[in-house]
């Protein structure tokens, strides 16, 4: 599924990132970033309306175009979807948990 | 199966992980070996001198990823219990920095859960640390976590 153009505008008075325009079905979906991700993007947490069973690839390609250096990391990088490992291609919908995670460094 | 009436302790924690507490909570009468992994913070990385680090966490993930852990030796070895601590924030040098206990009846299985669950923690649980120098900071190199396989857009009816 590929987002227009007009759909990538970022529809900041409305004091949250939108992909889609309001007239089309959206889902809202919560943000994470973590490590060195999150201070790329400068924020741990967002929310962003996307179109209704978009990839979880069109949202990191959102944040993608407004983060280059974030882009460079893409081959690196596992998704998760609410606090399970998914593939890029998963379709998110409305209340979904989407967290882009780096190589996991504990113990 | 985890047989007994008393559940395994997993846990993320930011104060010192009490070690004790964690090998009394696994140790029952049935019990011939508890084997621990003490995982503690070293003073050097790729030859520069460590000062300390500071490990965050997809909490809420990372605490269901532990669980899976859980159930995966309980499923894989003749174990008793496990207790698995993690422990988050600024951690000094020689600071436990994650803590793994397992009982069983003969020493085989506890040997070789513990050394399963720490491999496995290593690679699938979304914890990141940071390794502070005397010249800087650094994200750890770390560990891809297995990714599920794509899958086509559309599938064949079946």
């Amino acid at each position: 599924m590929a987002l227009t153009a007009q759909a990538m505008a970022r529809h900041t008075s409305a004091g949250y990132n939108s992909l889609v325009s309001l007239s089309s079905q959206t889902a809202r979906v919560k943000v994470l970033f973590f490590g060195r991700l999150k201070e790329i993007v400068g924020q741990s947490e967002d929310s962003v309306e996307l179109p209704d069973g978009a990839p979880i690839e069109a949202l990191f390609s959102h944040y993608g175009a407004n983060h280059p250096e974030l882009a460079r990391f893409r081959a690196s990088l596992v998704a998760s979807r609410n606090q399970e490992f998914a593939a890029w291609s998963t379709p998110l919908h409305s209340g979904d948990e989407v967290a882009f995670l780096p190589p996991v460094s504990g113990g | 199966m985890n047989k007994s009436l008393q559940p395994d302790l997993l846990a993320l924690v930011r104060d010192p992980i009490d070690q004790a507490a964690l090998i009394r909570h696994v140790r029952a009468a049935e019990d011939g070996a508890v084997v621990t992994f003490d995982g503690c913070v070293r003073n050097h990385s790729h030859g520069r001198r460590t000062l300390y680090l500071d490990y965050e966490a997809y909490e809420s993930m990372a605490l269901g990823k532990i669980r899976e852990i859980a159930a995966q030796i309980h499923e894989k070895f003749p174990i008793h219990l496990v207790a698995i601590a993690h422990r988050l924030g600024r951690l000094e040098i020689r600071e436990t920095s994650v803590f793994i206990a397992v009982s069983s009846a003969h020493r085989p299985a506890a040997f070789e859960a513990c050394r399963f669950a720490i491999d496995t923690l290593k690679r699938t649980v979304p914890i990141w640390k940071k390794e502070y120098f005397e010249d800087g900071a650094v994200w750890a190199d770390g560990e891809m976590p297995p990714a599920p396989l794509e899958t086509r857009a559309a599938k064949p009816a079946s």
